[in-house]
């Protein structure tokens, strides 16, 4: 035996090999799914988590708690305080939830091992492992997740903004300080620690913090218990699920009884309440209406007194009225007076003027005649004085004249006299000769001068007074009198002008005197006006000042009324609030228990799930490496039982039975095999779960199972007995097909097979053109159909398998790249919060626009629901339901097309358009009905459903979302959000790219100091979460191609063998016939090469749907992976298998050299 | 100088740690164009002589000359090149592929070398023109021995090898593959040479090598070869 196997070692261990790869991928596989779920019971046992969880919608008291713990089959039940919140740390915002714990418990604790938190304290439960850091010591500090994402890091101060409910009524601290992490089993799948109401409906950290964070009237939330007996069984195992199953019944049927006392308790306290609040609210009613009539009080005493101004100013008024008229009567009596003797000035001087004209034209024949009385005057007083003056002249002619005749007269005598005295003294002279004396000589001269001038004054008067002077004198005297009577006249007319003059000084004086009583009286009238003038003044101030008491008054009587009527409302109001609230009291419902399980809890949901997914897995791809493992036991045997014809034929023809000559060959498969069961077994057991859930451990915090990790016996048995089996299976086959035949026939070599004309050389044309190799080639391809089926079936498979892998991958990665390519094309998200309005969302679109340089900015409006159809059971799938604002624009951010066509999906106000993800869970198609529910605090659907009919299925990747038109939301809005979108929804959210200069820090901070931008969200932080998660799937994937080549490998390596093996002959007829090296290896492998291909198209087909197949199932609800399996995959695949294929020949190589002519040749003697 | 000639050469396999002298110090020449028949007893050596002469085989001592060419000196590629080009081997169990036609086995062999005859004239002169694209299983042993013929002589080979041509044919079909090679040497004038255990082929034969023990026991000329037809055995 053992001889036969070191004579035949590579065959050996091509059986080995593949029994052991497909024995030891099948118990890996198989035993993913158990280790994992082993993995998570212990640490589920190890930290006490809950069994069930008693949620109220009105929390529980103390007492409720006590009820349940005394419920039969409850081993203990531990109270916590909880709360979904909106955190931000910076600018980054994040759902979370923050868990009450119980501190000097954790304290206490000890972290013991892989999975075991150990506590003295039996009533601790879900006891989080501590990582890093301490406990929180103080109300303000917190522990968080080690395992998240890593939004806070240790260290950090993170603060809430919102809550589900009023923050202020919930939590007494809203800052944390983070004093240290955790990893707690109530949070396995660090992916999303569950769903909420909030944000994106993820929750994305988990606090646990101080019972003192919380406000201490707040009711415990939630009530964990632990179930007896639960823990001796496997976590979620159907066992568990008993177990705990009936103290769950127990806890539902103790529901009303709960609730009612729940109620009861609740109904007391709020009835104290309002009653203490109904006594204060009277006290200050009374109080309130006190003050409102003292209020009225002075608003009367103020309106009487105000009648009493009102009167004395009327009296004021008359008075100042009375004077008034009288000083208007004495005006006009003053004005008539002067009137009268104004006229009589006026008259007077009317005949004044009259006598002045007479008199003026008795002047006229003055000259200058005068014009008026004054030159009048005067040149009657200078026509006077020239009548003077001519007078006095007249008369000093006169007397001058007079004189002359007196003087001529008297000269003539004196003449006569000194013509005498002349004489005598010339007589004398004579007369005394020369006793003539000088003196008298003198007298004589003088007496002659006397008589010149005498002579002279004689002639000069006689002259002067020209002939006649009587005459003259006369005329002079006539004259005179004449001058005279001028005289007279105009000394009357002097007079008259005096008098007249006179007249008008008086007239004048009358007049001035008139103007000065006139004056007098003006004044006295005047003083009297001024008098009533203060009077008016006085009246006026006091007219205001009335007038502003009244406003005044008005106003406080318009203020009391207000007041009267806001207190009446007030009162009205509180009034309403009072029998609101005892209404409330009265209604205060029999809150909804709910007793969940650990099936309700997302994580350990998740996990369960992955786990079930490995084994979906486990049970679809072994079967290819089974499938391959007996196709190469089945050639590799029968080439065995070929090569040993001879001795067959000799031992059956000695009488050997059929089963002894077959106890050789099944002994040695035997021996392969089961070696090789063991070794794979042993090997991929421990390999192939680390590998995987060390994978899974990024989306997990589940502790890693430490190697040696436990071998299921079952599996391990069933594998390895499964391997054997076909192996046996395939060489009792082959030994009995041989054996079939008569000792005689064995004895002969075996008669080559026959040559045949294949299907291709009735088609002339293509066969006449290949050469003559290529004859060659495809007859042989088609001769040996088993080894033909063999090495396609077996390529097919290591190509198939290579195919997933790569596949697999694509689709993992696809996720990414086309979610977020073809599908979104926004880059970021902003959400307001439920109480914000459209200027708020304005006002960030604004800042969006003008501050940044964000660009294609489209609105929705986002609501987190559940949905279900006629197609999906009694079950609901968590959904988020869009809504744009604006159904033609929405392509800006989200493209909707058909997957398979690549057809765009026109989406309109009337579009239900849901995500193929969702609609395939669902089961709908276009024109079927989905329905859409309410979600509750714990994310279940409550409500009456709402019906869409879809007209659309999206392509899309992540998530599963629901496109409504606002049309169609319109009219299913209102009920669904509690008529919150009944009228005008506020489409709250914002998808927009921001611009290359737009930094992420600069953008959240900006954005974050708008009134109620809630959420900031990243689509590259989305992705690299994805990208993380994924990662997890591609090292599985990395396990498939590296086994898919090591089966490959060997498939080739084995086949190849034998295929030369059995055309050995042949080989040497080439080789003979002078066929080189090269030659050689063309003819036989390109014979192989064919095959490779062929298995390999094959192998490329048979992949796709096997992808499609694992994809399904390995896929979770919440994503799809990417449906086609990229081309550069199938070139890789393809590629690969031909890899090895050519890899295995160049080995091949120095097999065909060895051929030896002779030997090979030899005839059979 | 002949055209064939076999000096010393020796054969020695190692069977464990018994030598086996296959061919003990061979000596005999062919000259060109003569039919020449190597007989002995099975066991002599005349297989191993047939093999090294056509190159399937190497000597371990001695000097093996064809034509001139010193084939014990040839390495493995012109052991290859002297086979495609200068041997045409004729097989007792034919080996025809399976898998091709009787023209097809013709060709696979004529296509390879330099002067090859025409493969459908070289079948008609073996008398299966109508047979030439059946499969070498619709062909009797006789037929499918005469397609090996064909295909050997396609090569138009300087040296035409027989290994026990008619071992496995029955009288009347031995007759006429003797006949056939015979024709072929007489006709186009090519050197054959025919290893047999029968010595009544001897008398068709120009040179007769009778070979016992790795040795040419002796080497006869025969002036008068009867025709293949009418030999008895």
């Amino acid at each position: 035996m053992i001889r036969s196997i070191r004579g035949s070692l590579g065959r050996f261990l091509a059986i080995m090999g593949i029994v052991a790869l497909g024995c030891g991928f099948f118990a890996g596989l198989q035993m993913t799914g158990p280790d994992m779920r082993d993995a998570a019971d212990r640490w589920y046992d190890g930290t006490r988590l809950w069994d069930l969880r008693v949620v109220s919608t009105l929390g529980f008291s103390s007492e409720d708690v006590a009820r349940i713990d005394a419920t039969p089959g409850v081993e203990v039940s531990m109270p916590a305080k909880s709360c979904d919140v909106m955190m931000s740390l910076g600018d980054e915002q994040i759902a979370a939830r923050i868990t009450s714990i119980d501190v000097n418990a954790t304290v206490a604790s000890k972290v013991t091992g892989r999975y075991t938190v150990a506590s003295k304290d039996a009533r601790y439960l879900n006891r989080p492992m501590l990582r890093e850091g301490t406990w929180p010591k103080a109300a303000d500090e917190c522990v968080i997740s080690a395992d998240a994402v890593g939004h806070f890091k240790l260290g950090d101060t993170v603060e809430v903004l919102y809550s589900t409910d009023n923050l202020n009524d919930t939590l007494a601290v809203q800052c944390f300080k983070v004093v240290g992490t955790v990893s707690a089993s109530d949070y396995p799948y660090t992916a999303s620690f569950g769903s909420t109401t909030l944000g994106t409906g993820q929750i994305d950290e988990y606090l646990y913090v101080r019972e003192a964070a919380f406000i201490q009237d707040l009711p415990y939330t939630q009530v964990y218990v632990r179930v007896r007996g639960a823990e001796a069984q496997l976590s979620e195992s159907s066992a568990y699920e008993k177990v705990v199953e009936k103290v769950a019944g127990r806890l539902e049927d103790r529901e009303g009884e709960l609730a009612r006392s729940r109620q009861d308790d609740l109904k007391l306290e709020a009835q104290t309440k309002l009653d203490d609040k109904r006594a204060d609210f009277d006290a200050q009613r009374a109080d309130a209406e006190a003050k409102l009539d003292d209020a009225r009080q002075q608003l009367a005493d103020s309106y009487s007194k105000l009648e009493d101004g009102e009167t004395k100013y009327a009296s004021g008024k008359k008075k100042r009225d009375d004077g008034a008229a009288e000083l208007s009567r004495k005006r006009d009596d003053a004005r008539k007076q002067f009137a009268e003797a104004e006229k009589k000035l006026n008259d007077g001087k009317k005949q004044l003027d009259e006598k002045e004209k007479e008199l003026l034209a008795s002047l006229s024949e003055l000259d200058p005649a005068p014009k008026d009385l004054s030159s009048a005057k005067e040149i009657v007083a200078s026509n006077l004085e020239q009548l003077n003056s001519g007078i006095s002249q007249l008369d000093q002619g006169i007397n001058q004249l007079k004189q002359g005749i007196d003087g001529l007269a008297q000269l003539k005598d004196g003449l006569a006299q000194a013509q005498d005295a002349v004489f005598q003294l010339e007589q004398a002279k004579l007369q005394l000769g020369p006793a003539w004396t000088e003196e008298q000589e003198q007298q004589l001269l003088a007496a002659k001068a006397q008589l010149g001038s005498l002579q002279t004054q004689v002639e000069a008067l006689t002259t002067q007074l020209g002939d006649n002077p009587e005459a003259k004198l006369s005329q002079l005297e006539t004259q005179r009198q004449q001058l005279d009577a001028s005289r007279r006249q105009l000394t009357a007319a002097g007079e008259g002008i005096d008098q007249l003059q006179t007249a008008k000084t008086k007239l004048q004086s009358g007049r001035d005197e008139l103007a000065t009583q006139k004056a007098e009286a003006n004044k006295k009238l005047d003083a009297a006006q001024a008098k009533i003038d203060d009077a008016s003044a006085q009246l006026s101030n006091s007219r205001t000042k009335l007038d502003d008491a009244w406003t005044k008054y008005y106003d406080g009587k318009a203020s009391y009324e207000q007041n009267r009527t806001d207190a009446d409302k007030k009162f009205a109001d509180a009034e309403n609030d009072f029998a609101e609230a005892q209404r409330k009291i009265d209604e205060i419902e029999l809150p909804d228990l709910y007793v969940l399980d650990r099936t309700k809890s997302e994580g350990a949901v998740t996990y369960h799930a992955d786990a079930q997914r490995m084994d979906h897995i486990a049970r679809v791809f072994p079967l290819m490496f089974f499938l391959v493992a007996a196709l190469v036991s089945l050639t590799t045997m029968t080439r065995m039982v070929e090569d040993d014809r001879i001795q067959i034929g000799t031992y059956k023809a000695l009488g050997f039975s059929t089963a002894t000559i077959a106890s050789k060959y099944l002994v040695y498969a035997a021996a392969a095999s089961i070696t090789g069961a063991i070794i794979g077994t042993l090997v991929l057991t421990q390999v192939l779960p680390s590998v995987i859930t060390s994978s899974y451990s990024i989306i997990y915090a589940v502790p890693e199972l430490k190697v040696p990790l436990p071998i299921d016996p079952v599996i391990a048995l069933f594998s390895g007995g499964l391997g054997v089996g076909v192996t046996l299976l395939a060489t009792w086959g082959a030994v009995v097909s041989s054996l079939r035949s008569t000792p005689a026939e064995l004895m002969l070599p075996r008669a080559p097979k026959a040559g045949k004309r294949i299907l291709l050389e009735r088609i002339g044309p293509i066969w006449h053109h290949l050469s003559f190799s290529w004859k060659v080639t495809f007859r042989n391809l088609f001769r040996y159909k088993r080894r033909f089926l063999m090495t396609t079936i077996g390529i097919a498979g290591c190509t198939a398998l290579l195919l997933v892998g790569f596949g697999l991958h694509d689709s993992i990665w696809d996720i990414i790249d086309r979610q977020f390519g073809p599908v979104v094309h926004y880059d970021t998200t902003v959400g307001l919060n439920d109480s914000s309005t459209t200027a708020n969302v304005d006002a960030v679109a604004n800042y969006l626009t003008s501050s940044t340089d964000a660009s294609h900015l489209v609105r929705a409006r986002q609501e987190n629901l559940q949905a279900s159809s006629a197609f999906y059971g009694n079950k609901h799938l968590r959904i988020q339901v869009i809504i744009p604002q604006d159904s033609k624009g929405f392509d800006e951010a989200i493209s909707f097309q058909d997957r398979l066509s690549g057809r765009r999906l026109d989406f309109s106000d009337d579009s239900v358009f849901v995500t193929e993800k969702a609609a395939s869970l669902l089961g709908v198609s276009v024109g079927d009905e989905i329905e859409l529910y309410k979600q509750d605090a714990i994310g279940s659907a409550v409500g009456e459903p709402q019906r869409l009919r879809v007209t659309g299925i999206a392509e899309n990747y992540v998530g599963n979302l629901v496109y409504v038109g606002c049309a169609r939301w319109s009219k299913i809005g209102s009920a669904l959000t509690d008529g919150k979108d009944a009228a005008n929804p506020v489409f709250s959210t914002i998808f927009f790219s921001r611009g290359a200069a737009t930094n992420k820090e600069k953008l959240s901070a900006g954005l974050h100091d708008l009134t109620g931008v809630s959420t900031v969200e990243y689509v590259d932080e989305t992705i690299k979460t994805y990208r993380s998660m994924l990662s997890v799937v591609d090292k599985v994937v990395v396990v498939l191609i590296v086994s898919a080549a090591a089966l490959a490998f060997i498939v080739l390596y084995n086949l190849t063998n034998i295929n030369i093996e059995e055309r050995k002959r042949e080989i040497a007829s080439l080789k003979v016939l002078g066929f080189t090296r090269r030659e050689v290896y063309a003819y036989i492998f390109r014979e192989i090469g064919m095959l490779a291909i062929i298995g390999d198209i094959a192998g490329l087909i048979l992949g796709t749907f096997l992808e499609r197949f694992v994809v399904t199932a390995a896929e979770v609800d919440y994503v799809m992976f990417g449906r086609l399996i990229h081309l550069t995959s199938y070139g890789f695949a393809f590629g690969l298998t031909l890899l090895f294929a050519a890899a295995v020949l160049v080995m091949m190589r120095r097999k065909l050299d060895r051929v030896d002519m002779v030997e090979s040749l030899k005839s059979v003697d | 100088m002949a055209f064939v000639e076999f000096r010393d050469v020796r054969k020695i396999y190692q069977m464990g740690s018994v030598e086996v002298h296959a061919v003990d110090g061979m000596n005999f020449e062919i000259e060109e164009g003569e039919l020449c028949v190597i007989v002995g007893p099975s066991g002599a050596g005349k297989t191993t002589v047939l093999n090294m002469l056509g190159g399937m085989d190497s000597c371990t001592s001695g000097t093996i000359l064809l034509d001139g060419s010193e084939v014990s000196a040839m390495n493995e590629r012109q052991l290859t090149q002297y086979r495609r080009h200068d041997i045409g081997f004729v097989f007792q169990f034919y080996n025809l592929v399976q898998n091709l036609t009787a023209l097809e086995n013709v060709e696979l062999a004529s296509q390879i070398c330099r002067n090859p005859l025409p493969a459908a004239t070289v079948l008609a002169e073996v008398g299966l023109a109508d047979r030439q694209d059946n499969f070498p299983a619709q062909l009797s042993g006789g037929e499918q021995q005469r397609v090996a013929i064909a295909r050997a002589l396609a090569k138009n080979p300087k040296l035409l090898l027989c290994d026990e041509p008619t071992g496995a044919l029955d009288y009347q079909t031995g007759h006429q593959v003797l006949k056939l090679l015979q024709d072929s040497c007489r006709k186009s004038g090519r050197t054959v040479a025919i290893v047999t255990h029968n010595s009544a082929f001897t008398q068709i034969a120009d040179r007769i090598i009778s070979v016992r023990e790795g040795r040419a026991k002796s080497v006869e000329l025969n002036a008068t070869p009867v025709d293949a037809m009418s030999l008895e055995w």
